[in-house]
């Protein structure tokens, strides 16, 4: 990390999540979690498949409300708002299974994320720039429907740009991207933080980018947090290794 | 007292509501579509049950196995030709479909039989049995007893027989009835159809008390998507809850409104349930 | 949506001088020109549904009640006070817009089949009301609006000239505002919303408010057309008013056929839909009212079983399999 992201990183507090669950039912997606992320962060946000990864950001950005506890974004807490007054707060997601407006171009499907603070013209140049930034200007015609798999993940991202977040939650965008997307992907982020201070929590299953590119990462397991810290710490964790590293289900695999 | 008697005569005709009303919610359940044009198969019963009487001298009551029968084979053969080819397509489509389907039957009626209202005489139509000070209207209880025999056969029908069983796993999980080896179209058809006949079997039972024209649908059409949307789309129980439900405050409410805003609270319900509950006021599914 | 367009553009340019000039052809007070003017009406009132229907896709079979709405708000208005139909049109679209959002609530989430049901019993209910309030509406009798001499701010006429033009008038301005509509940030959201409604509110579009928007929008351009209506008629009741067949669905059934979505849509719809109704009506008296209405039940179920898309998207298939045709 350079010296501007270890100052940036060392200082504000952005978000605040305190004892935060969430529960459906007889299950407990998410239980008793709790932490921070400083402006600068990258997060990672690690765990096995249902360990109430996807039920946190949901949470986070308002897609259901905690059953407990507190979520205050710089300052302001957000706890139980709508999504859309927490876009306009400063956080969005993308969405794991891609949620694309499938009958619109891909220049559409961006342009609506740009209308949260802009002008339909401005917000469509907004859209080819961020389109451009995540490699897919070429396809902004296309409709979003028929794009393949790693195509739709990296619009969405654009799209999440657009509102000009302070927090973007990433999800499993890096999935079937190959070697050289995925380094271009981890260099945008970087780079959008270093120019621009977005602050990152990123869910991967690519643990060679998660250790990488975060400089703290958070284990959550059957909805608990199980371990924090920095990824030299995650990796030596027993804890960790025992209920997810030791089992994981893929590394350095591309798809 | 008199607050008895509403009680008694809600209940006795929200039994031919629940009737006429598990036949929309079934085709929902079980096609998922609403059918805006189900009203309009209480008309066509009815009339089936006049015509039976008038030149066959069938009571009703007889007449309504006859109308039920007609009408079922009418909604199968709806189903297979028509609903399924918009099963796909988008709601538009759906809802459209049926509400051309309510036009053209309400004006062929019209065109057929004309507007003039008719009605049959029946040996017992104004006639009542007196029980400790109240009065049971006989045509109410007759046409109570019917619904009541056809709801508790309904529930036999979807619990016990193959088909049955067969209806209740389509309408859950399509592929996997597939893989069982039923048919899906097979029971969307005689989903429709049993939705339609029973809610003609429901017109025909009420003509001792009612006057039959091509308009009678209209009347009906709000009732039976109020009962249904209470009881919970889609939910058996619930229509036959709801329909009771709603004779019942039907009933009620005559003694203290007018008629036009009886109809009003009725409406008023019914859209602010669908809009806190859409899923009804029952919890179960069915 | 293309946003440079000069073809376009002079498309419907020449399509309003055709509009303009053609009733000068037609006989004055005749019969041609009533249904003309009911064509520019209703499809008018289509591209007002067009905007909840298309763009929003909620599929409304209510609309009636912001059209018996308007036509009752000014009528009375007129009566009572002698205020202007002008004004009283204002005045419709104000109360027309309230009962929008009124019904925004209820209905807000809801979709498909649940909110085409309770659209229609919304507008039945305002049908009962006004059959009940009578003190007001003067119930199931209806109204009849007072003529006494052609006067533009009495907006009545003796001839059928004027009547056209105002309806044609209403009929560019709704066309207009739905295509603004569909391109500004309104028309984005309401897509977007209508493809994913989640998605949408994450990326900040407030769900809420742009339904909301586009109800109280919607309501307030068919409430003005009721007030055209009932100065054109010069009759109205609650029957015919907030008639479920005759207003609710004829404008949706007139937008669907048409085209859903399309600003062109409801124009095709209305020039295919009423003169058709007419014919029928005149071909054969007597048993008129249900043959017509038979004939378009039948057309209705025909056309969603060949295309489920509308017209404008059987005329695409057309160009295609025409298309195909020139290279084979």
């Amino acid at each position: 990390m350079s010296d501007v992201t270890k100052e940036k990183a060392g200082g504000v507090k952005l978000l605040e999540v305190s004892h935060v669950t969430r529960r459906f039912g007889g299950l407990t997606a998410v239980n008793d979690v709790s932490f921070s992320v400083n402006r600068g962060d990258i997060i990672g946000l690690i765990g096995p498949n249902g360990a109430g990864k996807t039920t946190l950001f949901n949470l986070l950005v308002g897609l259901t409300k905690p059953n407990q506890g507190q979520v205050v974004l710089d300052g302001v807490s957000i706890g139980g708002s709508k999504p859309s007054r927490i876009a306009t707060a400063g956080m969005t997601k993308t969405f794991q299974n891609v949620a694309l407006f499938a009958e619109m171009t891909v220049l559409d499907n961006v342009l609506v994320g740009g209308l949260l603070r802009h002008s339909v013209e401005d917000a469509r140049a907004l859209a080819e720039k961020n389109l451009a930034r995540v490699g897919l200007a070429a396809i902004a015609g296309k409709k979003a429907g028929d794009l393949s798999f790693p195509e739709r993940a990296r619009v969405e991202m654009a799209r999440a740009l657009c509102t000009g977040p302070k927090l973007l939650l990433l999800d499993e965008v890096m999935a079937a991207l190959n070697e050289t997307e995925m380094d271009a992907l981890l260099e945008l982020i970087r780079s959008l933080r270093d120019n621009e201070g977005l602050t990152f929590i990123v869910v991967e299953h690519h643990m060679r980018a998660i250790m990488n590119l975060c400089n703290r990462i958070i284990v959550l397991c059957f909805g608990q947090k199980i371990a924090e810290g920095t990824p030299a710490d995650i990796a030596s964790d027993p804890a960790v290794i025992d209920a997810y590293l030791g089992s994981s289900i893929d590394t350095e695999v591309s798809a | 007292m008199q607050l008895l008697q509403a009680l008694i005569d809600g209940l006795l005709i929200g039994g031919v509501y629940a009737v006429i009303s598990i036949g929309l919610t079934l085709v929902f359940g079980v096609v998922g579509i609403i059918n805006f044009a189900q009203s309009q198969f209480l008309m066509v019963g009815m009339f089936i049950a006049f015509f039976a009487w008038k030149f066959l001298g069938l009571d009703p009551l007889f007449g309504a196995v006859l109308a039920f029968a007609g009408v079922f084979v009418l909604g199968a053969l709806i189903q297979k030709y028509l609903i399924s080819r918009v099963l796909k397509a988008p709601e538009v489509s759906q809802i459209f479909l049926t509400v051309g389907l309510l036009i053209v039957l309400e004006n062929l009626a019209l065109i057929v039989f004309g507007s003039e209202f008719r009605s049959v005489q029946t040996a017992y139509q104004t006639s009542a049995w007196r029980l400790g000070g109240l009065m049971f209207n006989v045509p109410y209880v007759a046409a109570f007893a019917v619904s009541a025999v056809t709801g508790l056969l309904i529930w036999w029908v979807l619990k016990k027989t193959w088909w049955g069983w067969a209806v209740r796993a389509t309408s859950q999980d399509v592929m996997a009835a597939q893989l069982v080896g039923i048919s899906p179209a097979r029971v969307h058809q005689m989903a429709f159809g049993l939705g339609v006949g029973l809610t003609a079997l429901g017109g025909s039972i009420i003509l001792p008390y009612l006057t039959v024209s091509p308009t009678i649908g209209d009347q009906f059409g709000v009732l039976m998507f109020t009962v249904v949307v209470l009881g919970g789309l889609g939910n058996i129980l619930g229509a036959v809850v709801g329909g009771l439900a709603v004779g019942m405050i039907q009933s009620i409410s005559s003694l203290v409104m007018p008629i036009q805003l009886q109809n009003l609270a009725l409406f008023l319900i019914f859209i602010l349930v669908l809009a806190v509950r859409p899923e009804g006021l029952l919890k179960k599914a069915s | 949506m293309t946003t440079k367009n000069f073809p376009g553009y002079f498309r419907w340019l020449l399509l309003l001088l055709v509009l303009a000039i053609f009733p000068w052809f037609l006989k004055d007070q005749g019969y041609a020109i009533r249904v003309l003017i009911l064509v520019m009406l209703f499809a008018a009132m289509a591209q007002s549904w067009n905007i909840v229907g298309g763009l929003a896709n909620q599929i409304s079979l209510g609309h009636a009640a912001f059209f018996g709405i308007g036509t009752y708000t000014s009528t009375i208005l007129l009566i009572r006070f002698g205020i202007s139909p002008w004004l009283g049109m204002l005045a419709a679209m104000l109360v027309a817009a309230l009962a929008g959002a009124i019904l925004s609530i209820p209905t807000m989430r809801l979709r498909g089949h649940y909110f085409a049901l309770a659209t229609l019993a919304f507008g039945e209910v305002m049908r009962a009301i006004a059959n009940t309030w009578t003190s007001l509406t003067g119930g199931p009798v209806g109204i009849s609006v007072p003529f006494s001499q052609p006067s533009l701010s009495l907006m009545q006429f003796k001839s059928s000239l004027p009547y056209y033009y105002i309806m044609l008038g209403a009929l560019v301005i709704t066309t207009v505002i739905f295509i603004l509509i569909s391109r500004s940030k309104l028309g984005y959201r309401l897509r977007a919303v209508k493809a994913n409604p989640e998605a949408a509110e994450v990326i900040g579009v407030n769900t809420v408010r742009t339904k909301v928007m586009a109800a109280v929008i919607s309501a307030a351009l068919m409430g003005a057309c009721g007030t055209l209506y009932a100065q054109f008629n010069f009759f109205f009741d609650p029957d015919t008013a907030f008639s479920l067949t005759g207003v609710s669905i004829r404008v949706a059934l007139i937008c669907i056929i048409g085209g859903i979505g399309t600003a062109a849509g409801p124009i095709i719809g209305a020039f295919f839909i009423i003169p058709v109704e007419e014919l029928f009506n005149d071909l054969l008296s007597g048993q008129a009212a249900g043959v017509s209405q038979l004939g378009y039940g039948l057309i209705l179920i025909a056309i969603i079983l060949i295309e489920p898309h509308g017209i404008s998207a059987l005329l695409e298939r057309g160009k295609k399999m025409w298309k195909g045709k020139r290279y084979v």
